[in-house]
């Protein structure tokens, strides 16, 4: 009986924990100075991207090593109409997010067949594809190598929020609605029919689970959410640039899964802190950044293979 | 026809050792299902390890010959070093966690080896002195053949040659063979599985040791940051000519090589990488178990 109630008070805390920090993460523009708000909302922004891959890597089972597309495409996206068309950046946005939607159901339609291995490598070569189109400014939109500069200030009617707390208010609460939507992902028949899919696709085919349209679905999710944070990353950024959306960040958004914790929510908010935030800490270490990571991602695989904090069993 | 044979030429010689970095990658996930994305930076570590030799001038001003051999040996010996402690370190304990766990070791070596080599050599290109090789060529026809592509050409087919020979000729490389088509059952005919693996670590790294001083002394520069775009070619031969299929390396390198320099010919060179993952992606889609078959038993 006692044991019981302590477990449900424990199961209450527990519950509780992710919305505290999430409100204890409203006082950051209070409390700290200029660069700690930039850089707690480019964690935000990054999770959200982080868990935008969790969707297709983590929840789907598909080895996507190309999702920096997805998230560059709604940054160009936003910055293009911005910049050259004059839309207001709340405009750009729903653009942003349904390009990048079907940008994903389109790439991953012909690709989802292929197995595992098979799968990265054609996302890799997604990725490398993107970067050449946007440095080689197809339709002379792109900006080149140098990319796209002067993107402008969302508006709120006639306020505009150009400070850097505003900014990272935006960043913290779309934060939080794509953490409502991953937790309404987990316990909807969308998420149980994804990871069904993932766990054994057969089975999932034979009681007339149609996995090619499931995995097409959950590209395309994960692809508009990215394309999402993408449009806060161009506003963040003012600006946006190939560079951000590398080969080398997609492994960097593969890796925060693998590490933080397939299909764990806190694992992947983990993992996204240790890449983005930690640096900062020792930035008089820059130089060995990459290298320490490596050493990281070697031992935490080693010691943890299912990542540092794994999704419950029960959930 | 001279053009068409100059790039013939030029394509052979850099499907040589897109071939011999290629067959790392190939052997590696033949025995392990795994993609081994550290290859391609050993593979560059090694022309670093190389150039260090070159230029230590040992053996005096005219070494020569015995210098160069010199440096391909220790750059192949230290590589097979690296990968035995990469595969001791990395990969064995992750044996039996899930794949997706060793493909993240995997990635966190390439990064370690890549900037372990920017803390050591610098961020700067580093440039392969002009006097390493002798400046001979030869026409044919229009066309010519420079020194260094006959060292390259030669000694790939050579080294290619002998792998060859050793894993479809010896007992042990019946082994490895063995153990690539069904680990359970090699082990149960007595094979020692864990030894065949440490040895595809030895063999690969060392090939492709080769194939990466082959990249220094070809294009005269090296810099850290180039192993993963040599790695992903190597790796899309590796994948042409049907991954886990050892002949198939060979000429996956060979067919990439040449569709490379033809390509090129056509396209702006700026798409070059789009147009080699253009095709990759066609082939993955068309066949995707390479020209020569997959000999991964496994569902694609």
């Amino acid at each position: 009986m006692v044991a019981t109630e302590r477990r449900s008070r424990l199961a209450q805390a527990r519950r509780a924990l992710g919305p505290a920090i999430w409100l204890a993460g409203l006082l950051v523009p209070l409390l700290l100075g200029g660069s700690w708000i930039s850089i707690m909302a480019i964690f935000a922004i990054y999770a959200i991207v982080a868990l935008s891959q969790d969707i297709v890597l983590g929840r789907a089972g598909m080895y996507d090593m190309g999702h920096a597309v997805f998230f560059g495409v709604g940054a160009y996206v936003t910055a293009i109409l911005n910049t050259q068309f004059h839309w207001p950046i709340f405009a750009t946005w729903p653009v942003a997010i349904v390009v990048a939607a079907l940008l994903g159901a389109a790439l991953s339609a012909p690709i989802v067949k292929l197995r595992g291995d098979y799968l990265l490598v054609a996302t890799i070569g997604f990725n490398i594809i993107f970067v050449l189109a946007m440095n080689n400014n197809v339709l002379g939109l792109t900006g080149g190598p140098d990319g796209i500069f002067g993107v402008g200030v969302p508006k709120l009617a006639s306020y505009a929020l150009s400070s850097q707390g505003a900014l990272f208010y935006v960043d913290w609460l779309v934060l939080a609605v794509a953490l409502v939507l991953m937790r309404n992902l987990e316990r909807s028949r969308l998420g149980r029919v994804l990871r069904y899919v993932k766990e054994d696709e057969l089975a999932a085919t034979t009681l007339g689970v149609d996995a090619r349209y499931y995995k097409i679905l959950a590209f395309a999710i994960g692809a508009g959410l990215a394309g999402a944070a993408g449009t806060l990353f161009a506003v963040q950024l003012a600006s946006v640039s190939p560079g951000s959306f590398v080969f080398t960040e997609s492994v960097t958004l593969f890796a925060i899964v693998l590490v933080g914790g397939q299909a764990s929510i806190p694992g992947v908010l983990l993992g996204t802190a240790l890449m983005f935030v930690v640096p900062q800490v020792f930035r008089g270490l820059a130089q060995y950044r990459y290298f320490a990571f490596g050493i990281a991602m070697i031992l935490v695989m080693v010691l943890r293979p299912q990542g540092i904090w794994p999704r419950r069993r029960s959930g | 026809m001279d053009v068409v044979l100059q790039q013939f030429i030029n394509g052979v010689t850099v499907g040589g050792f897109y071939a011999l970095i290629a067959l790392g990658y190939t052997m590696v996930y033949g025995v392990l299902k795994l993609i081994n994305f550290a290859h391609g930076d050993l593979c560059i570590l090694a022309a670093f390890i190389g150039l260090t030799v070159l230029t230590s001038g040992i053996g005096g001003a005219d070494g020569g010959a015995m210098l160069v051999a010199l440096a391909f040996i220790v750059a192949a010996i230290a590589i097979g070093i690296a990968g035995t402690v990469l595969e001791l370190t990395a990969y064995r304990p992750l044996r039996k966690a899930p794949r997706l766990s060793a493909v993240v070791s995997a990635l966190g070596a390439s990064m370690l080896i890549e900037n372990g080599i920017m803390l050591i050599w610098g961020p700067q290109v580093q440039v392969f002195p002009a006097n390493l090789l002798p400046h001979l060529s030869w026409s044919i026809g229009s066309a010519s053949i420079s020194f260094v592509q006959l060292l390259i050409i030669g000694g790939s087919i050579a080294l290619m040659a002998a792998l060859y020979f050793y894993v479809h000729h010896t007992r042990f490389g019946t082994a490895i063979r063995a153990a690539a088509i069904d680990q359970d059952a090699a082990r149960l005919m007595g094979i020692n599985v864990n030894r065949v693996i440490a040895s595809v670590f030895v063999i690969g790294p060392a090939l492709g040791a080769v194939g990466g001083l082959f990249i220094g002394l070809y294009y005269r520069e090296a810099y850290f940051s180039m192993g993963w775009i040599y790695g992903l070619n190597a790796f899309i031969a590796a994948i042409l000519g049907g991954i886990g299929n050892i002949p198939g390396a060979m000429v996956g390198g060979l067919v990439l090589g040449l569709f490379n320099a033809f390509a090129a010919g056509y396209v702006s060179s700026s798409w070059q990488e789009a147009i080699t993952f253009a095709l990759l992606i066609a082939i993955l889609l068309v066949r995707p178990t390479g020209i020569l078959g997959e000999r991964v038993a496994e569902k694609v």
